[in-house]
């Protein structure tokens, strides 16, 4: 987190940054039964510092289920919701309330908190806190009455949760600022104020990770030196032999503990890779045969270990995965290396292990907050596979001159979905992270796919790549949208870039066009929207033969007379028809 | 840097005027943006720099530089 800035100098650097703000604004409520006017401002420095044009709004004091309707349409709604302060000042009060009346209270708020989830069913995201008493509990030897309702509304929460709502546990963030810096009841007692700017300043970087996931800003792996980062010593002074990463040893355990902690993250979808100096034969071994190697090469996404220097290897890893540079994370003992990482690829985020090797895998766990997801699915879990299938055809694609006839040899097969509800987290999650390959970059949530799917008037098509390397899994997503029998509009297209330059695009858009001809349609609009990564699909459309319309720095509108379409010619593309059994029926077995 | 002048500078960044626009004697009544939220944004602001806590009842009458200053200074004492 850094050195904290005071209070004063947030809200100066904060009216700074309100000046380069451009013109999109990341909307932002604060719903709330108890004053926190100061998250305003530490709030929307915290996240404008990290390129969100945040402006948060602060909603009625105790207004929280009115306010649901009239801030619905906020890219994020937090939600402030204290349980001693659900029907008047509650914190003592309670004791001397009968257990009927305790639950009539308990009752009113699940009550209150189910009909403001269903309010904000359509905003993107939600972010609740779990109930706490700490403010007025923290020093009870025996359970009080509010410890005991605040116990039964989190349980109540846990089951309640709805799929675009998250939730921060405020004790955790109270523990980290400790209680008697998370509180001062002088302002609490005259305006029902009860947190401290330190706690404030906590908690927004609590919320910072689910911002930057939503908007596709989450990184996606990480990528470990291997001397002194991965095990204790230098293997090629020191031989497999001399290397440390087990439990049994203190010098090891540090190392054991950083690895448990990558593989979990790897098991949750974030891509592991090596980018070491060292021959790659000896590192071969140690990740082959070294009993106390945790990470083997069914988690190593890539490997660039050579006598290169880093910053050309990070660059490549990038390409390989083809992903953004930003999207790494790079961790490394040596302070040269980080320090010429920092400066040449400032994109890239680099951890240096720390001198006091305890604080190693703290600092690691500390910062997964980075690879944050907001939807895990079953497709992550096999991620490492399709990267290194990719990684393959890299290799591949360079022994072959001629880039067609690789492609015919790779006996692609494209599987389309349409509207299949059984996807609709993966598809969520490809509209929310998805960069590059994206024609209009328009975020949906597991909610607005559902709708889409279950509308009459739209469809959504989902399409997976497979070829004799391996199965990408559901990697592109296309909306349309029927304006009437004669029209439609492609409101999205996007794909992985996992599956790039094999030309699925095209006979996707070959397929799209015939389908929509067979419904009558007569013309398509189509648009390209510039974001700072998608600069590669710029003349997509252009390239399918659409016409140009109108056109701005920022936009280009589209129509295609469908009659006039030109198809791509990409035979060597096969299309398969996978709506007739939804996705998890084709596939069970390996998802 | 003197407390006074960490103290015009606190006020200026809550009131989002130049420091050099707070006198010895600015007020509320001279300081469009001083209204009661700021006040209390003040406080904090100024309990965040110095690390103090003031005491609940010399709030209401932290509303004019010197006495700000006065009472910072008794804090750092």
């Amino acid at each position: 987190m850094g050195i904290e800035l005071k209070y004063s100098e947030i809200l100066r650097q904060n009216t700074a940054l309100a000046r380069s703000l451009g013109e999109e604004r990341y909307k932002i409520s604060v719903l709330t039964n108890v004053t926190v006017s100061q998250i305003k401002e530490i709030l929307e420095y915290t996240l404008r510092l990290e390129g969100v044009p945040a402006v948060v709004t602060i909603g009625d004091y105790d207004n929280i289920v009115q306010d649901s309707l009239k801030y619905k349409r906020s890219e994020l709604v937090v939600l402030f919701w204290e349980p001693y302060s659900t029907a008047g000042d509650l914190q003592y009060r309670i004791d001397l309330l009968s257990d009927f009346e305790v639950n009539k209270i308990f009752d009113k708020t699940c009550a209150e908190l189910g009909l403001v989830f269903k309010n904000l069913q359509e905003t993107s995201l939600v972010l609740m806190n779990t109930f706490t008493s700490l403010p007025f509990s923290a020093m009870d030897v025996m359970p009080g009455k509010l410890e005991e309702l605040t116990r039964k509304l989190n349980a109540h929460l846990r089951d309640h949760t709805p799929k675009n709502a998250r939730v921060i546990d405020l004790d955790k963030v109270i523990a980290r600022v400790g209680i008697e810096k998370s509180f001062d009841l002088r302002y609490w007692y005259s305006s029902k104020a009860p947190y401290t700017i330190n706690f404030l300043k906590s908690y927004s970087h609590c919320v910072k990770p689910f911002v930057l996931s939503s908007r596709g800003k989450a990184k996606k792996a990480l990528i470990f030196d291997c001397d002194n980062t991965l095990w204790k010593g230098v293997l090629g002074e020191e031989g497999v032999s001399g290397i440390q990463m087990s439990r049994a040893t203190k010098e090891g355990s540090f190392f054991a503990d950083v690895q448990s902690i990558a593989l979990s993250l790897n098991k949750q979808g974030v891509l592991i890779g090596l980018c070491s100096k060292n021959n790659p034969q000896d590192v071969d071994e140690v990740v082959r045969l070294h009993p106390d190697m945790q990470l083997r090469d069914e988690n190593l996404a890539v490997k660039r270990v050579n006598w290169a220097d880093k910053v050309s290897n990070l660059r490549e890893i990038a390409r390989e995965l083809n992903i953004g540079l930003d999207s790494l994370v790079f961790v490394d003992d040596s302070a040269f290396e980080v320090n010429l990482v920092r400066s040449q690829l400032p994109e890239v985020t680099v951890l240096q292990v720390p001198e006091s090797l305890h604080l190693y895998p703290s600092m690691l766990r500390a910062n997964g907050g980075l690879f944050c997801s907001l939807s895990i699915t079953a497709e992550d879990a096999k991620k490492t596979e399709m990267y290194k299938d990719q990684a393959h055809r890299e290799v591949s694609k360079m022994e072959f001159g001629d880039l067609e006839s690789y492609l015919a040899s790779l006996g692609t097969k494209l599987t389309i979905h349409e509207d299949d509800v059984s996807i609709v987290a993966r598809m969520a999650q490809l509209s929310q992270k998805t960069n590059q390959f994206n024609l209009t970059t328009i975020r949906y949530t597991e909610g607005d796919i559902g709708a889409f799917v279950s509308g009459a008037l739209t469809s959504v098509f989902a399409f997976s790549v497979s070829d004799r390397f391996g199965d990408s899994g559901i990697t592109g997503l296309c909306i349309v949208k029927n304006l009437d029998v004669q029209e439609a509009v492609i409101d999205t297209f996007l794909m992985s870039c996992r599956v790039l330059g094999r030309n699925v695009e095209y006979a996707f858009m070959n397929w799209l066009i015939e389908r929509l001809e067979r419904q009558g349609a007569r013309r398509v609009y189509a648009r390209y929207v510039e974001t700072a990564k998608n600069a590669q699909v710029k003349e997509f459309f252009d390239c399918c033969s659409f016409s140009l319309r109108a056109s701005t720095e920022k936009e280009r509108d589209y129509v295609l007379n469908v009659h006039e379409y030109k198809s791509k010619q990409v035979e060597y593309v096969e299309i398969i028809d996978g709506s007739r059994r939804s996705y998890q029926e084709c596939y069970g077995g390996r998802l | 840097m003197e407390a006074e002048g960490r103290i015009r500078n606190v006020m200026a960044a809550v009131f989002d005027i130049p420091a050099a626009e707070i006198t010895d004697d600015a007020s509320p009544h001279d300081i469009k943006t001083w209204d009661s939220l700021k006040h209390i944004n003040l406080v904090l602001a100024l309990e965040d720099e110095f690390d103090i806590h003031f005491d609940e009842a010399e709030i209401p009458s932290l509303v004019n530089f010197r006495i700000i200053a006065a009472t910072v200074r008794a804090y750092a004492e």
